[in-house]
């Protein structure tokens, strides 16, 4: 069943555009990313969709109600800040049932019963007492996350939620919203400019670029089968070849600047002609076994970095970074042959 | 570590600061020491110790109905300026309108001007329209002069506040009243509190608008120790002005107490 559908929201702010016909659609208690850059419009369509902003053209429509004209208080959704936005004067357990008067929902003893379970689900009911500014950052966020659970919104949208946390507990927080979801199954947006958190939370990760969708997918096939270089190197940053295509028979090679070729697999669209590719750090090896494209390569410098070795190799004229463990990329000489997989050398579309 | 400052400019600053210190207080002192004295005058330092003037201001009515006319004018004034002081601050925080830094600095001038004019200008309003001087000309005079008071110390609260509060209360579910009510006042009591202790200081120090607001059967404390100073001069100004500084330090006190001065200044 679709939670919610946006319709070719188009929203202008003076002369330029945000969002340019942009259409999505979320399927109940699907968790979804909307993750860019700085500008590519995802807050303010967050905004949208939480009645905040109203679209310059288009519809919301939420639970198979329209509310595009709604305001927020009438829509029963609920917008966790990045800023949490406590009410400074109430306490923990006040809060939390703020939504829960506002809409005048059972007594107020079941409310507080409520506000108590919310609390409890994010592990914080030993401080219901306590007021915000009391609290640290972290137990701030999980008691912005129970106020946004407790009146069991159609929506549950957040702003960068992990954004004002520090790693340790972005870790944690990670984990925990991935299990809050999994227990109540909210329908969840997330807006996040933070790659990383987007492959680790969503179901489906929508990829924004100047206003409209550059792709959408599982983060399984975002990372791994992007079609754009923006989409390749936002996700996780990749090596982005150019190399000339070539037939040879009937098989397709990649030629490179200093005229070294490797052997690309079929794909749809691929022709001879100058072409951009992918190939993710990692997904180059400095120990190739016989099914891999290999290259003639030299070890340029090394980082290590604990769980992993950084190296940048130059192969064919082209400078690549490849990431392994650090067993495989220790006392390498420093001229030898890379590979990879012929899969993974993705071509892009530009 | 090598000190950023060398030892000789640190104590010669010390030095400065404890002489203003001791510049503002010294006047303190001498009030209050010579409302000990056992003289029939005032002078200092006292021939000796008593506390017969405070006697005095207790078993005197003119004092004392001064005194509850002051504590009267100062609670209202108090009250008119914070309830007018609060809603212009949420305005002037809250909307961008044609003309708004124009009313900011409106309001702002009585700080600026003399209250002297401000008083002239009463006087002249009060005596062409009103049936003249009277405590309710004086209580919209001192609302006048303690309403920008109000508006910056209210103001200062809401520009420490969440931008986003107003917008999460909308979310779940707050209606406009609401969201004034329980989300953005709350979050003006700082500045409620301490504009009040500044209108009801302001308004019970005031000489110069009640000198000319001054009505027949209106008599405000400072006007009765001025009046006193200029015919007979004895300690029981003194003892007045003492009780003054020591209800304004127990306001202080009191703030400090509920809200924590540290927000307030």
């Amino acid at each position: 069943m679709t939670q919610l559908v946006v319709q070719s929201v188009v929203k202008r702010f003076g002369k330029q555009t945000v969002l340019n016909a942009f259409d999505l659609e979320v399927a109940k208690g699907e968790f979804v990313a909307l993750l860019g850059p700085s500008g590519c419009g995802k807050s303010t369509l967050l905004r949208i969709i939480a009645g905040l902003e109203t679209p310059s053209s288009g519809d919301i429509v939420i639970n198979g109600r329209v509310v595009t004209g709604l305001p927020p208080e009438m829509r029963n959704i609920a917008l966790m800040f990045q800023s949490y936005a406590l009410l400074p004067h109430l306490s923990v357990l006040e809060n939390v049932r703020f939504p829960l008067r506002m809409r005048s929902q059972a007594s107020r003893a079941e409310q507080e019963r409520r506000a108590h379970d919310a609390l409890a689900l994010v592990q914080l009911d030993q401080f219901t007492e306590r007021y915000p500014r009391q609290l640290s950052g972290g137990q701030q966020q999980r008691v912005a996350l129970a106020r946004s659970i407790v009146a069991e919104p159609d929506l549950l949208l957040l702003d960068e939620p992990l954004s004002n946390l520090d790693a340790r507990l972005r870790e944690d927080m990670q984990i925990e919203l991935k299990r809050l979801h999994e227990t109540l199954g909210l329908t969840t947006i997330f807006v996040t400019h933070d790659q990383d958190e987007a492959l680790a939370l969503a179901d489906t990760v929508i990829l924004m670029n100047g206003g409209r969708v550059e792709q959408r997918g599982a983060p399984e096939e975002l990372y791994g089968q992007p079609r754009t270089e923006f989409a390749a190197d936002f996700l996780g940053g990749a090596n982005i070849l150019e190399l000339e295509v070539v037939r040879r028979g009937d098989v397709l090679m990649g030629l490179f600047p200093e005229g070294s070729e490797v052997e690309l697999q079929k794909s749809d669209g691929l022709e001879p002609g100058a072409r951009k590719f992918m190939l993710r750090k990692e997904a180059i090896s400095l120990a190739p076994d016989t099914e891999m494209a290999t290259l003639a390569a030299s070890i340029e410098t090394q980082n290590y970095l604990g769980s992993q070795t950084r190296s940048l190799v130059r192969a064919g004229g082209l400078a690549l970074v490849a990431v392994t463990d650090p067993v495989s990329a220790k006392s390498k000489a420093r001229d030898l042959r890379i590979g990879w997989r012929p899969k993974d050398l993705i071509p892009l579309t530009s | 570590m090598t000190a950023a400052t060398p030892g000789f400019v640190k104590l010669l600053s010390i030095t400065f600061v404890l002489a203003i210190a001791v510049y503002m207080l010294v006047p303190l002192i001498v009030v209050i020491a010579s409302s000990l004295s056992t003289s029939q005058f005032l002078v200092f330092p006292p021939p000796g110790f008593s506390l017969r003037w405070y006697t005095e201001v207790f078993n005197s009515d003119a004092y004392l109905s001064a005194g509850w006319t002051s504590l009267k004018l100062a609670l209202f004034t108090v009250a008119a300026s914070v309830a007018l002081g609060t809603p212009a601050a949420i305005a002037l925080s809250r909307f961008r309108f044609p003309g708004r830094s124009f009313l900011s600095a409106i309001f702002l001038s009585p700080l600026l001007l003399p209250s002297l004019i401000f008083a002239i200008g009463l006087l002249i309003v009060f005596s062409r329209y009103g049936d003249g001087p009277s405590l309710t000309g004086l209580v919209i005079g001192h609302t006048v002069i303690t309403l920008p008071y109000v508006i910056r110390t209210v103001s200062a609260n809401l520009i420490d506040m969440d931008p986003h509060l107003d917008e999460a209360a909308r979310i779940m579910g707050a209606r406009w009243w609401q969201r004034y009510l329980l989300v953005i006042l709350p979050q003006c009591r700082t500045g409620m509190a301490a504009g009040a202790f500044f209108a009801f200081n302001i308004s019970f120090d005031d000489a110069v608008i009640a000198l000319f607001m001054r009505a027949p059967n209106v008599e405000t404390l400072p006007m009765r120790i001025y009046s006193t100073l200029e015919f007979s001069p004895d300690p029981s100004v003194a003892a007045v002005s003492t009780i003054m500084i020591l209800l304004t330090i127990f306001m202080v006190l009191l703030l400090d107490r509920i809200f924590g001065l540290s927000k307030i200044a």
